[in-house]
């Protein structure tokens, strides 16, 4: 694997920095999004001439804690120290004049201008530059973080890694201190992200700080000093990078295996298929083979964006899969949605609960009717009353809080909202039910709950875990499927001590 | 800003909806009332005079009634649009081509019977307005053309096509040159109800709110229109037909602007001639959003803007305002209330 050669030359590490008071402290700080903790008590210190790295699954609470460090939300409790003094930013240009930028994954640039134009754009100074001066000026500053590029060409011209080393000259040019990098490299081409690297390692011999956000291993592995692991809001280990013996060992706890909740599981009859996936390549996907059968849960497990999206899209019909490679309930992909009924078929428990699995401005009744109105169709009308009485008794059955049917989907909390969803999908009586990170941001009783249900309805459906808490997969699956680049590395099943235990190294892409 | 600061509320604020556009009302006769100050005149006496123009007397009130005819159905069309999210601003066009569909029919078959010439006309009006629609429709499904601005261009060749036909093909050889067609036959006009100078076509349009309040209410197409203006992934993963359901409600739009314009040509002017177009498509977008596109508040605001145009026209003639100033009026209303709309959402709180 080409990527695996970024480690950092001898030449690049940043010296004379040891001992250095942080620039940046995070002391204690939470954030609650209505009942949900996407940060609990996190403190982190950030130095001059280190790199950080931020990893967490989807979902962990990495954007929304260097959103608050870039300003862009207040913490409800903890605070934030410059230099040892508190700071409180209220909105992101105190950030920037603290001297903490941030590199977003989309980059906000006037295209029409040129590079320096760009770069200098809402500076204070006289009102009209000399353009070679503005050149010449951008140009030193780009050689001395090494940033390749032409000051004079026009944004609308440079390709995305030029793009993103405006971004980075940008910040540079107003001087900050702490560079935030929001998955950098997930725009960049090989070539280009070791270029970035590069530059990287500059800015810390320069006495900058760098915090990078990944979930690729082998990028944290290559350029990381030190690794702050964010797992539920929560840091679950902050490590030096020497400490670190392999990308498997990251993974391992990345994905965390400690069992948060025990659930009962009986064995149910093992009956036939309903998902088969056959030798598929295509959809950003290389040879799948997947089986699911009733009775059983199939866990997928892997390190978020190796393909388990395209996989899951795939089969659910959110996109088209190659010809004859997935047969659902013994059809093929193309007659079985053709010819799909609202019950006794699949349902989708998506990511996405609020603007996927319902929509926010609609009630609970109507979010009901969602994948469930042929089931109160009566010729063109639709069957309101009755769909409210139903609603009226799966609120009550699944303690749907609040419990009033005329609620709108977006004044739900999450795990609320996913009982909701997964009592609808229950209605329809499935025979496959693929559900998608269906615990992520629940407390532990809704977690519990959705596992109950989830194991309960084997009893009709094969289920389709996809997953990226290996507790979970472990806890509920029969089989555990590993992904890594848009293929299954291994598939075995829960009670295979020797393969589970390899898990962590099959999601790095290592394979004994 | 100043100390305060804007917060989403927990709950939208419903009962305060008939606050903000009573408010909204207030600010944009206010700013009318300024306006009419800078120009000379007196305010107080200029807001008179439009009230007497629109509500003081009966023949006000009958004028205000038949021009809110056209002004609905062409609302509840583009209100119908709006609920799924596709911006039809193409009321006004799609009105046209129903008018020239409407006198296709009545000019190419002068001599059938009412009762078979009426039907073929709102038949053809419907068609061609439904035609007119269709097209950004299908613009907008296959090439990802923006319908504002497909619907929008589509207003200006509709009227150039009207025009092309009056004051060519259709023109009336006894008309003295004037761009009008042959006065449409006995059978080819909507009649009167009873001795008052409202026409059946009133008729219609209570017909077709309902129609279409049960329809949206009742229907599971309707609730799948419903459905597919919460967004397009929503509508996928609810397996909904979203192109067909955008041509539908893009066709239905047409179709009842179509019908206004029939009607318009029909019952108001008896003929087609170009003065067909002064802008009931345009005020039909206003109306939707002050109804927040309810059937019922569609009625109750087309109402009231039509009688603000009456008022306008009166206020033209007794005090020489130009006739822009009802245009102005409308789009100040619409502005004041889209922003107090934000009142809805958000609060302003004092900054912490």
């Amino acid at each position: 694997m080409s990527q695996t050669d970024f480690t950092r030359p001898e030449c690049q590490k940043a010296t004379g920095f040891e001992g250095c008071a942080p620039l940046i402290s995070l002391k204690g700080i939470t954030k609650r999004f209505g009942k949900v903790v996407a940060n609990n008590d996190i403190s982190l210190d950030l130095y001059p001439g280190r790199i950080k790295a931020l990893l967490g699954e989807n979902g962990a609470g990495k954007s929304t804690l260097m959103s608050m460090l870039a300003g862009r939300f207040r913490p409800d409790e903890g605070y934030i120290e410059v230099d040892g003094k508190r700071v409180d930013f209220s909105n992101s240009k105190d950030a920037i004049k603290a001297g903490v930028g941030m590199v977003y994954q989309h980059f906000m640039l006037v295209d029409t201008m040129t590079v320096a134009q760009n770069v200098l754009l809402g500076q204070e100074g006289g009102f009209f530059v000399n353009p070679k001066e503005m050149e010449e000026r951008v140009r030193k500053l780009a050689e001395d973080y090494e940033l390749e590029i032409d000051p004079s060409a026009k944004v609308s011209t440079l390709s995305m890694g030029e793009k993103q080393r405006v971004e980075i000259l940008k910040l540079l040019y107003r001087e900050s201190r702490v560079l935030i990098f929001d998955e950098p490299t997930a725009v960049l081409t090989p070539r280009e992200a070791f270029r970035l690297f590069e530059a990287l390692w500059a800015m810390t011999r320069q006495g900058k700080s760098v915090v990078f956000i990944s979930h690729k291993l082998e990028e944290v592995m290559a350029i990381a000093d030190e690794v702050a692991i964010l797992r539920r809001g929560n840091i679950d280990a902050e490590v030096s990078r020497d400490k670190i013996t392999s990308k498997a060992d990251l993974a391992c706890r990345m994905v965390g295996k400690e069992v948060i909740l025990e659930v009962d599981k009986e064995d149910v009859e093992i009956g036939d298929k309903v998902l088969e996936v056959k030798d598929m390549t295509g959809i950003g996907l290389r040879d799948i083979n997947l089986e699911v059968r009733k009775g059983e849960v199939v866990a997928i497990v892997g390190v978020a964006g190796n393909g388990q999206q395209e996989l899951v899209e795939g089969v659910c019909g959110m996109r088209k899969p190659p010809k004859d490679k997935i047969f659902i309930m013994g059809k093929p992909w193309r007659k079985f949605f053709a010819e799909m009924t609202w019950n006794n078929s699949m349902s989708y428990i998506p990511e996405d609960r609020l603007d996927l699995a319902t929509a926010r401005n609609l009630d609970l009744v109507d979010n009901l009717l969602l994948s469930t109105r042929q089931g109160f169709s009566a010729g063109p009308l639709l069957q309101h009353d009755k769909a409210a009485k139903v609603a009226e008794e799966l609120v009550e059955e699944y303690d749907v809080r609040p419990g009033r049917i005329r609620a709108l989907a977006w004044q739900l909390s999450g795990g609320n909202l996913q009982k909701m969803v997964l009592a609808r999908e229950l209605y329809r009586q499935p025979h496959l039910i693929v559900a998608e990170q269906p615990t992520q941001g629940l407390d532990i009783s809704a977690t519990e709950e959705v596992w109950n249900r989830l194991l309960e309805a084997r009893k009709m459906a094969g289920v389709l875990l996809v997953t990226g808490d290996l507790g979970e997969a472990l806890q509920l699956a029969d089989r555990v499927a590993v992904m890594y680049c848009g293929q299954i590395m291994d598939e075995f099943s829960v009670n295979d001590k020797e393969k589970v235990d390899s898990i962590g190294l099959l999601m790095a892409g290592v394979r004994e | 800003m100043l100390g305060y600061r804007l917060q989403k509320r927990d709950e939208p604020w419903n009962w305060g909806v008939p606050i903000v556009i009573v408010g909204a009302l207030v600010l944009s006769f206010g700013i009318s009332a300024l306006l009419l100050e800078l120009q000379g005149k007196s305010a107080v006496q200029g807001l008179l005079v439009l009230w007497q123009g629109s509500f003081g007397a009966s023949w006000a009130l009958e004028d205000a009634l038949l021009k809110s005819i056209p002004i609905f159905l062409c609302a509840l069309g583009v209100a119908t649009a709006f609920r799924m999210q596709v911006w039809n601003i193409g009321a006004e066009g799609q009105f046209a081509l129903g008018a020239i569909g409407a006198t296709w029919a009545a000019l190419t078959f002068p001599d059938l019977p009412g009762i078979v010439l009426m039907p073929l006309m709102f038949i053809c009006a419907a068609i061609f307005g439904a035609f007119w629609a269709y097209i950004p429709a299908i613009l907008r499904l296959k090439l990802q053309v923006n319908e504002i601005i497909s619907t929008l261009m589509l207003n200006y060749i509709a009227i150039l096509l009207l025009e092309y036909l009056v004051f060519g093909a259709w023109k009336d050889p006894a008309s003295f040159g004037f761009p009008v067609t042959p006065e449409f036959t006995p059978g080819a006009i909507i009649g009167q109800i009873g001795d008052s100078r409202l026409h059946w076509g009133f008729a219609v349009c209570v017909g077709s709110g309902i129609a279409m309040w049960a329809f949206m209410r009742f229907t599971r197409l309707g609730f799948e229109i419903k459905v597919a203006g919460e967004g397009e992934r929503i509508a996928m993963y609810s397996r909904l037909p979203y192109g067909m359901l955008t041509i539908l409600v893009m066709a239905i739009s047409g179709a009842l602007a179509g019908w206004a314009g029939c009607i318009e040509a029909s019952a108001t002017i008896n003929r087609l001639q170009p003065s067909i177009m002064v802008g009931y498509g345009y005020t039909a977008i206003v109306v939707a959003w002050l109804a927040r596109l309810h059937p019922l508040y569609i009625g109750i605001s087309a109402y009231l803007l039509a009688a603000l145009r009456v008022g306008v026209e009166n206020m033209q003639l007794e005090l020489q305002t130009p006739a822009s100033f009802g245009s102005i009026m409308e789009g100040l209303i619409l502005m004041s209330v889209l922003a107090g709309q934000m009142f809805v959402t958000y609060k302003i709180v004092k900054k912490k």
